[in-house]
């Protein structure tokens, strides 16, 4: 409960007044509807005593149609809140995320798969921001119309609403279970449909292979497995859920039963007016209605809890600490200190240490997994070491702003990532008040501007029409040329070229020579050839250093590199044999 | 009321080679599409309705003995037994409600999760029957969309709708019978309601389709900005003070606000109006008008009244749930259209007289084909002559039909015009399994299962036994690495996709898998561009291995891999431009010879101070 107030005004924000002032208004409508209910005690009462005030009920009636207009108003008032103000609490709070996912550790996000923070930031947040109003109206009225008319009902006649209060602590303990079951539910029937969505995803990528053997369609042995467990997940929560359901649902409604019929008792023994047990009884009915209510939304509820959680969560990770603001980087050389870093308990580099001297080239090879790519993170402060330091011009990066640290460095993915926008604005990207002069000559720096000056409306195409008309090259020095007009003095490059055919390859290189003129740069490489003219080169092994030197340095100690040089070599000059040999 | 916003993301997971996929989301209109798609379940769903409906009956008279029991009370002397027989009855009624209702909502929570098995496995079933081409095109991530998130989204509206229907119809109906035998003239005063009803179920379930498309389009937007930020959060960090991505994301979000503030404004009127007069509390304000004035008059006895106060509200709490459900009821009719659409691909034609491939040879003649209708072809008049046993090379440019040709000879698709031969057989007459046992595909991106190394190499022979799978291993140079660096040899689970390998170890376990399959003819998308060097070499060995004494059709991204081909096919803009042995090509002096060139000049790249190549371009 108090978690999910915590939740709920976190995910109100910037509106939170104005959430609190719709809850109050909440309040008093369920204040006045359950007011309203009350009266009908007096009202029957007057109608049926045997000397019927006509006056009186009239009376009655005027406060019962006074009440419901009021509430009406304190209704729409409340509503406000989720109908004019729903949006802009929404926007609010989608911006917080953004600037969130900013801000949070490179790791945090990655940490997260893409389509899940595009679920919280796209689909849970609404759900939440939405279900913030309906939960608190619910919350509300399910407590005070059951609370009041309750008091009221002890007030007119103890022994009945005895009855009535003990119906409460059965609905409670019933709604608990059910809670608990399917709480239990939910997690099974999660994890089945992950289990489910990973076997589709398999069985797509297969069906070659499946068809090919008869394992496809029903036959598929392993797909048809994991959707039987998952139906049988989503059944074994239903019947966990079926008699606690049901109980909690009718228990309040039975004991209206036992209410008429302890009444009854009592009539009959003449220990209780008819004309009162008939008014108790009018009250009673509406005692259960807003429990009703909440057994319907019971849906709403839990998808609302759920969103909650989840932006919660978002919300709560804490920011990549911000150092001194004024720090400044003046010198470029990039150092390590002795860094141990890892994740989940898997440590992935140990004790690295190295420097490299500004406007040096520094190559790092070694298997994959042996945390090459984890040193150029490092140096984006994708996350900070376990232990060490990760320094730059003599600043270790936690002391400084994460702004001023990616202001100096750019970096060249393997895998680009252009932005759904013409092609002027992703190169732009790179230095937002660049001219168009400037924005060309990068282009023509990088190599692309011929290939820009082709397209149909040069660089103003956005690059999402031509998306899939764009080849790997062609995207690889677009990005480049955004790191061109960047101009940072410090350059990562992590395997630029590995994933490009023969013709686009010579043009991508030629690009970064241009990016790597006078830069200190840091380069991953698995073609030794690429960084054989290196200042220096790492041998990674397992997260450590192994070897380090030139080129000629590391072939004459002939360890690790001059196997590795040696595998490439002959690797070079392996083709495709011919049917012939 | 948009009380519920889709979250789901656009998929973005579209095969490169064929990245001009439409939308599939061309189905029938989405309320046929409900229908037609809960076929499967109808008996069920129809006996949930009828239960639910039998439950509101027996509630409402549960209600009404509850009044009579109260009437009896009234009466001078009221009879003990009578009390006890009408109460023990509404006990009986009331409880008939909630057990039913239970039943009904049991029976249809159960047809749904039927249905969602059942339809689960006929598009499973309908992914295999299309043309291979269009399932790739759907790609793994829209087909998951489509398998999984569509049909739960069936849930609202089979589950939890269903036996609503029920309720929303009996309910008021067993209601207004009880009240006329009770008095007819509070009947009429809760038949004014009704139109009161009416109209608010239309406003509220009214959709505003133009309003709604726009804020559709809004949420899109959203979802793809939130991608894009995401995605692109590497080089936003890097590239971008925030600035200029941010400012995008941020303009979505208030696209979207304004979306949803022009909705609003559409539907206030909708929501005032139900917010006010669709409760229990104006209900009770008209019965007790009338009813007060009737007692009041001694033409009504009070207990009536409280029967009325007890059974004159549920007509309006019938509508209510079933009003909450509007918005989830939308997600599942564009669920059912999409699933809809799946299914009514047309399936890839089987032949009537089905032939087998009599040997390894393959044969393109003038064959021309388009991924879209009336889009420019990806091939046009391709002629291919590769007779068995010999190694054939497709090179050129990104988009130049590399992969194109490679996935016409399983058949991915089929082609315009023109033929593909297979062992002498063109492929529209060889059924589909045995084409594919006869064509072994290894793709760039190697495809394994979260099972063991033993059951993925499996997977392309099921029977085979233990020292056939290690042996077809060992020619794919896996099982040094299998015994010695994984913890259970092949019985070691490889995890989601293989995540427990490296890049190196699941290529070679493909390459076991195409080996065991035996199949005469290998098409390889070329397999070492994403090794690292150590594995590269063994990997290399492995293909070497695998194309002995078979048909080989390679994709090749390095041209010093394929020199020694029996012939290259060098392929511009879906066209063969040229075609002959290495040292032809050179001599002809044409594309070929410049692609060689520009190979050379690559593979001696070096970044660097000291690099002694000639084409090193030092640059400090």
């Amino acid at each position: 409960m108090r978690r999910i107030l915590r939740l709920m005004l976190l995910a109100a924000g910037g509106h939170r007044r104005e959430y609190v002032r719709c809850l109050q208004s909440s309040l008093a409508a369920s204040l006045v509807q359950a007011a309203a209910y009350a009266t009908l005690i007096p009202l029957l009462y007057e109608l049926t005593c045997p000397d019927v005030d006509a006056g009186a009920a009239w009376t009655w009636f005027g406060v019962f149609t006074a009440c419901y207009v009021l509430e009406t108003v304190l209704r729409l008032h409340e509503l406000r809140f989720q109908y004019s103000k729903w949006a802009d609490v929404l926007a609010e709070a989608r911006l917080r995320l953004g600037d969130r996912l900013r801000t949070m550790p490179q790791r945090e996000l990655e940490r997260r798969a893409a389509g899940d923070l595009t679920t919280v930031v796209g689909g849970n947040v609404a759900n939440a921001t939405m279900g913030i109003s309906t939960l608190g109206l619910l919350f509300t009225q399910l407590i005070t119309v059951p609370a009041v008319l309750g008091v009221v009902i002890v007030a007119v006649d103890p022994r009945l609403g005895l009855v009535l209060a003990v119906s409460v602590p059965f609905a409670v303990f019933f709604v608990r279970r059910l809670q608990r079951a399917s709480g239990a539910g939910v997690r099974e029937v999660d994890a089945a449909d992950a289990a489910a969505a990973d076997r589709i995803v398999e069985y797509v990528q297969g069906l070659p292979v499946l068809k090919a053997t008869g394992q496809a369609g029903r036959r598929s042995r392993r797909l048809a497995d994991a959707l039987t467990a998952q139906g049988a997940a989503m059944t074994a929560t239903q019947n966990r859920t079926t008699w606690p359901g049901l109980l909690a649902s009718s228990v309040v409604q039975l004991c209206l039963v036992a209410v008429v019929a302890v009444g009854a008792g009592l009539v009959l023994d003449a220990r209780l007016t008819p004309a009162l047990l008939l008014a108790v009884v009018a009250g009673a009915v509406r005692f259960a209605e807003p429990l009703a209510t909440a057994s319907s939304m019971t849906q709403v509820f839990e998808i609302t809890d759920a969103a909650l959680e989840r932006v919660g969560e978002v919300l709560d990770t804490e920011p990549l600490p911000v150092g001194d603001p004024d720090a400044r980087i003046e010198r470029f050389d990039l150092s390590f200190d002795d860094v141990a870093f890892g994740y989940g308990g898997a440590s992935v580099l140990r004790g690295v240490s190295f420097t490299a001297p500004e406007r040096s080239l520094t190559a790092l090879v070694g298997p994959s997994g042996s945390g090459k790519t984890t040193i150029t993170r490092l140096l984006t402060r994708y996350a900070d070491p376990d232990s060490g330091a990760v320094r730059i011009g003599g600043h270790d990066l936690r002391a400084l702003d994460p702004a001023e640290i990616y202001r100096h460095v750019s970096v060249v993915f393997q895998d680009v990532y252009l932005f759904d926008d013409t092609v002027r604005a992703n190169i732009a990207m790179g230095r937002p008040d660049a001219t168009d002069e400037e924005i060309e000559a990068a282009a023509r720096a990088a190599n692309v501007h011929e290939f820009v000056a082709r397209l149909p409306d040069g660089y103003d195409t956005g690059v999402g029409e031509i998306g899939g008309a764009l080849s790997g090259g062609e995207r690889q020095r677009i990005s480049i040329a955004r790191a061109i007009l960047k101009d940072a003095p410090i350059v990562l490059l992590d395997e630029p070229t590995a994933a490009l055919d023969t013709e686009s390859e010579v043009a991508v290189q030629n690009a970064i020579d241009a990016l790597v003129a006078d830069k200190t740069v840091l380069v991953i490489a698995h073609r030794l050839t690429t960084v054989a003219g290196a200042d220096q080169i790492l041998v990674l092994d397992d997260g450590a250093i192994s070897e380090r030197g030139t080129h000629a340095e590391l072939l004459a100690a002939g360890g690790r590199y001059a196997a590795m040089w040696a595998a490439q070599t002959r690797a070079r000059h392996w083709r495709v044999p011919s049917s012939a040999s | 009321m948009p009380a519920t916003v889709s979250t789901k993301a656009p998929d973005r997971g579209a095969d490169p080679a064929v990245a001009s996929a439409p939308e599939q989301d061309t189905g029938p209109d989405p309320g046929r599409a409900l229908r037609i798609v809960a076929e499967p379940v109808r008996g069920r769903l129809t006996a949930a309705i009828a239960l639910a409906g039998a439950a509101a009956v027996v509630g409402v008279a549960g209600f009404a003995l509850i009044a009579l029991a109260l009437q009896e009370l009234l009466r001078p002397e009221p009879d003990g037994r009578t009390v006890f027989w009408l109460l023990g009855g509404a006990l009986a009624g009331l409880l008939g409600r909630f057990g039913l209702r239970a039943w009904s909502f049991r029976v249809s929570h159960l047809a749904s999760f039927a249905l969602e098995v059942e339809l689960r496995a006929r598009l499973a079933e309908q992914l295999a029957r299309i043309p291979l081409g269009e399932a790739q095109r759907l790609g793994s991530g829209r087909a998951k969309k489509v398998m999984h998130d569509d049909v739960r989204a069936l849930h609202a509206a089979v589950a939890d709708s269903v036996p609503l229907i029920g309720f929303t119809v009996a309910q008021p109906v067993a209601a207004l019978v009880v009240l006329g035998l009770l008095d007819w003239r509070l009947l009429l005063a809760v038949l004014a309601l009704v139109p009161i009803v009416m109209v608010g179920m239309r406003l509220a379930m009214r959709d505003y389709a133009e309003t709604r498309r726009a804020f559709d389009d809004a949420n899109e937007a959203i979802n793809a900005a939130v991608v894009e930020f995401v995605q692109g959060m590497p080089v936003v960090r890097t590239f971008d003070d925030g600035t200029s991505s941010f400012r995008r994301f941020a303009a979505r979000v208030h696209d979207f606000t304004r979306a949803t503030a022009a909705w609003q404004d559409e539907s206030r009127g909708a929501m005032i109006y139900s917010r006010a007069l669709m409760a229990p509390l104006p209900a009770l304000v008209i019965i007790l008008a009338v009813g007060v004035w009737l007692t009041a008059a001694g033409s009504m006895s009070p207990a009536t009244l409280v029967a009325a106060l007890l059974v004159g509200t549920l007509p309006i709490e019938a509508v209510v749930p079933l009003m909450w459900l509007t918005n989830h009821l939308n997600e599942s009719k564009a669920g059912a259209a999409r699933i809809a659409g799946v299914l009514a691909m047309p399936p890839l034609p089987e032949p009537a007289r089905p032939e087998r491939p009599a040997d390894g040879s393959v044969r393109f003649r003038g064959v021309r084909f388009a991924y879209v209708p009336d889009a420019r072809p990806a091939l046009d008049g391709v002629d291919l002559d590769i007779p068995a046993g010999t190694v054939c090379a497709l090179v050129g440019p990104s988009g130049s039909g590399k992969s194109t040709v490679a996935r016409l000879i399983p058949r991915f698709w089929d082609v315009d015009e023109g033929e593909v031969l297979v062992g002498g057989v063109d492929v529209r007459r060889i059924p589909s399994d045995v084409l594919l046992r006869h064509v072994s595909i290894v793709f760039q991106d190697p495809f394994l299962v979260a099972d063991t190394v033993a059951a993925n190499i499996r997977l392309a022979r099921p029977e085979a036994d233990d020292a056939e799978v290690e042996a077809a291993a060992r020619a794919a140079q896996a099982h040094d690495f299998i015994v010695s660096e994984l913890p259970d040899g092949y019985e070691t689970a490889v995890g989601e996709r293989g995540a427990r390998l490296s890049g190196g170890q699941r290529q070679r376990i493909t390459i076991a898998r195409a080996m065991l399959a035996e199949a005469p003819i290998v098409v390889l998308d070329e397999a070492t561009a994403f090794a690292d060097p150590e594995n590269e070499a063994a990997i290399q060995d492995a293909v070497a291995e695998l194309t002995r004494g078979r048909t080989v059709v390679v994709i090749a991204h390095r041209l010093s891999t394929v020199v020694d081909a029996d012939q290259i096919v060098v392929l511009d803009s879906g066209r063969v431009a040229e075609r002959g042995a290495h040292e032809d090509l050179l001599a002809a002096d044409g594309r070929y010879a410049r692609l060689w060139e520009h190979h050379q000049r690559a593979r001696t790249w070096g970044l660097g101070s000291t690099n002694d190549s000639e084409d090193a371009a030092v640059t400090r």
